[in-house]
């Protein structure tokens, strides 16, 4: 035990040195000035100009529980003001709205502004569907300085801004404390790098336990950007067009190794982020079967209702076990963000910014996530009171905010944009899979995971007509 | 009595050997109705099986369903599910939306087969053979294969999310004319030739004499078409979109999932809500609904 | 067979047809045929005919991924490159892995439950009634009722002691098979009733002279009820093989769009709806949908052919 750690370490020094080289920084910011002068119109003063109140339709997929809270901002939005009345329209999930945005594109039925996941930042750019942000934000001199970085960064493209961040999360570690405790470790230390969380899977299945891991391809790329490695190339999509994949080298195999030893040594039993049982990692805890998992942040709220339920679990909460504490990395965001039609009508999109401003002020900031558990995205929303008594009443609300404060700013860790986004995730998750299923080895999975990614990218790019 | 005694006593050994016989082939008959009872029982039990259980578990608390072992019967009812459902999943709407939908194909399936039916077995005309064969034609071609073009036109139509789009893709129908015009060709030949004779126009022939006498037929025709149109799921998915004045009950019950993945036992409560009015027509229709469905399976 | 053409109703026909040439009449006849025609024939070339033709325009243009952007032609580059796709040969298999699933459990199930029902008992009709249910369930009741009963958590697998990892219908190996367990169930009611029409035909006194000479329960089934089945099954086999082809609703509840190629039930008509709906690829999706033609179209001329064959028909 003490031996693999030693050696770990040393690998880690190597792959610390080799990482620092892998990414180029200063390419963010790169071609904002010409990016900027060829921007669709965002005119804010159309708005002015119309007469009556302009209705805005907004597709979001608020869950039950957050609903509320967004309906209760939109209602203070709404009456506080007599120029736009914005509709909640509910959809059903994520990609129901995406799917139903493609629909509209051809029968017409489209939002004025739509809450997208994560993964559509290219989709929306190569659709046209959507008003970058930045068209808005020039027009009316937006500045964006309070928000934490890395969320920002996540939905700018090429210097451009495309949508705002939304519902925010991340990855972080829930375990049972009275479960650790059985097992001989601390309860009050979660696992903070990936070798401490094999000793403590390991550690917890001996003493009957275990952890339970869900298979989210989400989750392999939070690790990727833990160590700043990136994920698909051209500083992941950022500077320029996505072509191929980045993630075959030893950070890669390193994470897939880990998640092999872990799964396959039987300290860890996993199981699907959707479908029946997409909450079997939660649930566990509370049966005793796990003693940790990782799961999104934004889950927290409905985890600490779920497991007060049991007396033999007392809910502790610890950041996302990074892959390596010599790598420095940062923590990427994931959730969703608010885009704008470019389909609407000139004085709807300048409705749309309207409600888009109110929705990221730093008192909504500060209202939704504290209703829903989501990343406060803005600094200055974490000195209201709203935010102070929650964390004061539940301090593991801070854990996912200081991981997005904290750490690397870079295109590493800020996360990929990729067209073909959910196809290259299912191929991802399938090489994981094929490791536990099928007992690929850790570099023929990664190796076959980059082959098939680089040809669904491909594919991609020759549909669209650019490659 | 005592007659009755001598009546029974067997007066040979012969008929005391057949006595034992019918005996014993009374046992066995019994045994056999007994076996047979306990057959058809346990097919009853496994195909009603899943429906007890979608009960049971639409009436348990959240908390009692993850329980393993699952527990067969609800202690403690939470009726409450079936409320939610209906008033969440907005069933009766979608209830609303399926009938109309599909009475407007099966009064369109009907109406269109008659005429055509009626055109190919009573009149006569150039290309009535072609034309027959073009309308069998149809059966070849599987309703996906024209999914792609068929989403266009409704789409340019302006009758997406509209129950225009939903029912007039389905209006006509080919096997229902097959088996119409089958129906009508057994009307005895007299029968069509006494009516001209009495100055019988063809509609008038159509509409009194030979839509009534073919009525299992279109009885049959109508309940297949209910059933095909009820139960109609990928062209609804994909002709309405956000729209709960027009939704049918299929996608309405996918949704319902989708919203209540954590509450299963309001999605289970929203199924039972649906299947209901389906299990009525059913224990109504029973006799057409097999006609229908058999057409064509014995001849 | 001549028949008078009157415009009205109880008007009478002329005593003698000297008035109207017998060329006129028959043109009468003709476009009131033609009128009666016309409503299904056009709904047929419109939403039948057309589509199908289109399919093979549509099939020589490759889509980009955004349904607002314009397409570009390829020619038959982008049916060879779909057709020789790893994922188009899985959705194949699949497909009929799901239809030698599905057609003869069915069948076989049905038609032990028509002979089981098939005696003059009491209350048979009860029992007639819940055998033939299953063909009222629509496929999102059956679907949501079945999956649950397979759900990993509260279903009854785990006190089974089924507990595959990944969960049944997460599972590569398993998914299609409990796909095909649900529509096995759903189409019993539907089997059951064409058994049992089929078994009302066999006639009672032929298997009763049987009897009577002593044949056995077992023979008299398989060298009398069988082979007088044979057009009912025949029947059975293609209603079937169609129901189980146009297995959608299903996959879609129980499965889902983004698991449907990793679980290998991407059964060819699931694969055509991803490919238009949510890859907004219209060129892939008229290829599959030609493949799905020609293989309906030959299975029905496969059918007819062979079984029609092997099929005995009563005098």
């Amino acid at each position: 035990m003490a031996t693999t750690r030693c050696m770990r370490l040393l690998v880690s020094g190597a792959l610390t040195a080799s990482s620092l080289a892998a990414v180029s920084f200063g390419s963010l910011g790169g071609a904002s000035a010409a990016a900027a002068a060829s921007l669709p119109k965002c005119s804010v003063s159309a708005l002015g100009k119309a007469t009556g109140v302009v209705d805005v339709d907004f597709w979001e997929s608020a869950s039950q529980a957050n609903q509320t809270t967004l309906q209760a901002l939109t209602n203070t939005f709404n009456s506080s003001q007599s120029k736009v009345h914005v509709n909640l329209v509910q959809q059903a999930g994520y990609d129901d709205t995406w799917n139903k945005v493609q629909a509209g594109l051809t029968n017409g039925q489209l939002p004025d502004i739509a809450q997208l996941e994560d993964q559509r930042t290219q989709g929306v750019i190569d659709s046209g569907a959507f008003l970058p942000v930045q068209s808005c934000m020039n027009a009316s001199k937006y500045s964006t300085s309070d928000f934490l970085t890395r969320p920002l960064n996540y939905w700018k493209v090429n210097g451009v801004q495309w949508a705002l961040p939304f519902a925010v999360s991340a990855p972080i570690v829930f375990y049972n404390k009275l479960a650790f405790t059985k097992a001989g470790l601390n309860p009050n230390n979660p696992p903070l790098d990936m070798s401490a969380l094999l000793l403590d899977a390991k550690a917890l299945k001996a003493s009957g336990s275990g952890m339970g891991l869900v298979l989210d391809p989400w989750h392999l790329e939070t690790w990727l950007a833990s160590a700043n490695q990136l994920f698909v190339n051209n500083s992941n999509g950022r500077s320029a067009r996505a072509t191929k994949g980045s993630f075959n080298t030893s950070i890669g195999v390193q994470i897939f190794s880990d998640l092999k030893e872990l799964v396959t040594s039987g300290d860890a039993t996993t199981n699907s982020s959707t479908g029946p049982d997409e909450f079997d990692n939660l649930l566990g805890i509370g049966s005793g079967k796990y003693g940790m998992t990782i799961e999104t942040s934004a889950a927290l709220g409905t985890v600490t209702t779920l497991l007060s339920q049991y007396p033999n679990v007392q809910l502790g909460v610890g950041p996302f076990p990074v892959l390596n504490p010599n790598i420095r990395g940062g923590i990427e965001p994931g959730g969703s963000a608010l885009y704008i039609s470019a389909k609407s009508s000139p004085a709807k999109q300048a409705a749309a910014w309207e409600y888009d401003e109110f929705l990221e002020s730093s008192s909504s900031v500060a209202t939704w996530a504290a209703g829903t558990g989501y990343i406060p995205t803005r600094k200055s929303s974490t000195q209201t009171a709203i935010i102070q008594r929650l964390w004061q009443s539940d301090p593991y609300y801070k854990v996912a905010y200081n991981q997005m404060l904290n750490g690397l700013n870079s295109p590493g860790t800020s996360g990929s944009v990729i067209g073909p986004y959910a196809d290259v995730r299912a191929a991802l998750l399938a090489a994981e899979q094929s490791m536990y299923l099928s007992n690929v080895s850790p570099k023929a999975a990664v190796s076959s995971a980059e082959s098939n990614v680089n040809n669904i990218i491909s594919q991609y790019n020759q549909r669209l007509g650019v490659s | 009595m005592h007659a009755d005694a001598t009546a029974l006593a067997p007066t040979s050994r012969h008929s005391a050997a057949t006595e034992a016989a019918s005996r014993r082939d009374r046992r066995h008959r019994r045994i056999r109705k007994v076996i047979s009872y306990l057959l058809l029982s346990v097919g009853a039990v496994v195909i009603l099986f899943p429906i007890y259980i979608a009960i049971v578990n639409s009436l348990l608390a959240p908390s009692q369903i993850a329980h393993q072992p699952p527990p067969f019967f609800p202690t403690h009812p939470m009726w409450s599910t079936y409320p939610t459902a209906w008033n969440e999943g907005h069933l009766g709407l979608y209830l609303r939306n399926s009938a109309i939908m599909t009475a407007i194909i099966v009064v369109g399936q009907v109406v269109t087969a008659i005429l055509a039916a009626y055109a190919f077995a009573f009149l006569s005309f150039p290309f009535r053979k072609t034309l027959f064969i073009v309308f069998l034609s149809t059966l070849m071609i599987p309703f996906e294969v024209t999914l792609i073009t068929n989403l266009d036109t409704v789409t340019r139509l302006g009758w997406y999310n509209t129950f225009q789009g939903l029912t007039v893709p389905f209006l006509a129908t080919g096997f229902g004319t097959f088996l119409l015009r089958q129906s009508f060709l057994q009307i005895p030949k007299d029968l069509s030739e006494a009516a001209t004779l009495d100055g019988y126009g063809h509609w008038r022939f159509m509409t009194r004499v030979a839509v009534p006498l073919a009525r299992p037929a279109v009885a049959a025709v109508a309940v297949f078409s209910f059933l095909a149109s009820w139960n109609n799921y990928l062209w609804p998915l994909v002709v309405t979109g956000d729209n709960n004045n027009v939704r049918t009950v299929q996608i309405g019950l996918k949704l319902l999932a989708n919203t209540e993945v954590q509450n299963i036992n309001v999605t289970l409560a929203g199924t039972i809500i649906a299947i209901v009015p389906l299990v009525i027509l059913l224990l109504v229709f029973q006799k057409q609904l097999v006609r229908g469905l058999t057409a064509g399976a014995v001849k | 067979m001549t028949v008078a053409v009157s415009a009205g109703a109880g008007r009478a026909a002329p005593a003698a047809p000297r008035h109207r040439s017998l060329r006129s009449r028959k043109k009468r006849e003709a476009a009131l045929a033609y009128l009666f025609i016309l409503p299904a024939l056009l709904i047929f070339s419109v939403f039948v005919f057309y589509p199908f033709l289109r399919n093979f325009k549509l099939a020589l243009y490759e889509n980009p991924p955004y349904p607002n952007l314009p397409s570009h032609y390829v020619g038959l580059h982008q049916a060879a490159t779909v057709l020789s796709s790893s994922a188009f040969l899985q959705s194949l298999l699949s497909t009929i892995l799901f239809v030698l699933m599905v057609v003869p459990t069915g069948l076989f199930l049905g038609l032990a439950l028509a002979v089981a029902a098939h005696r003059k008992l009491q209350g048979i009709a009860i029992y007639r009634v819940i055998f033939s249910s299953t063909v009222v369930s629509s496929v999102a009741v059956a679907a949501l009722v079945l999956g649950t009963l397979m759900n990993p958590v509260v279903g009854l697998l785990p006190w089974l002691g089924i507990n595959p990892t990944p969960s049944i219908l997460q599972n590569p190996t398993w998914a299609l098979p409990a796909v095909a367990l649900m529509t096995v169930w759903q189409f019993l009611g539907l089997s059951f009733i064409i058994m049992s029409a089929g078994l009302q035909s066999v006639p009672d006194d032929l298997l009763e002279a049987a009897r009577i000479d002593g044949a056995s329960a077992w023979t008299r089934f398989w060298r009398i009820t069988v082979p007088m089945l044979s057009p009912t099954l025949f029947f059975g086999v293609v209603v079937g093989t169609i129901y189980a082809f146009q297995s959608f609703g299903q996959i879609d509840i129980l499965i889902g769009p983004s698991n449907a190629a990793g679980v290998h039930a991407n059964v060819l008509i699931y694969y055509i709806y991803e490919s238009l709906q949510i890859d907004n690829n219209a060129g892939q999706a008229a290829v599959l949908s030609i493949v799905l033609f020609v293989i309906t179209l030959s299975l029905t001329l496969v059918q007819m052919r062979y079984l029609e064959r092997r099929v005995t028909y009563a005098r």
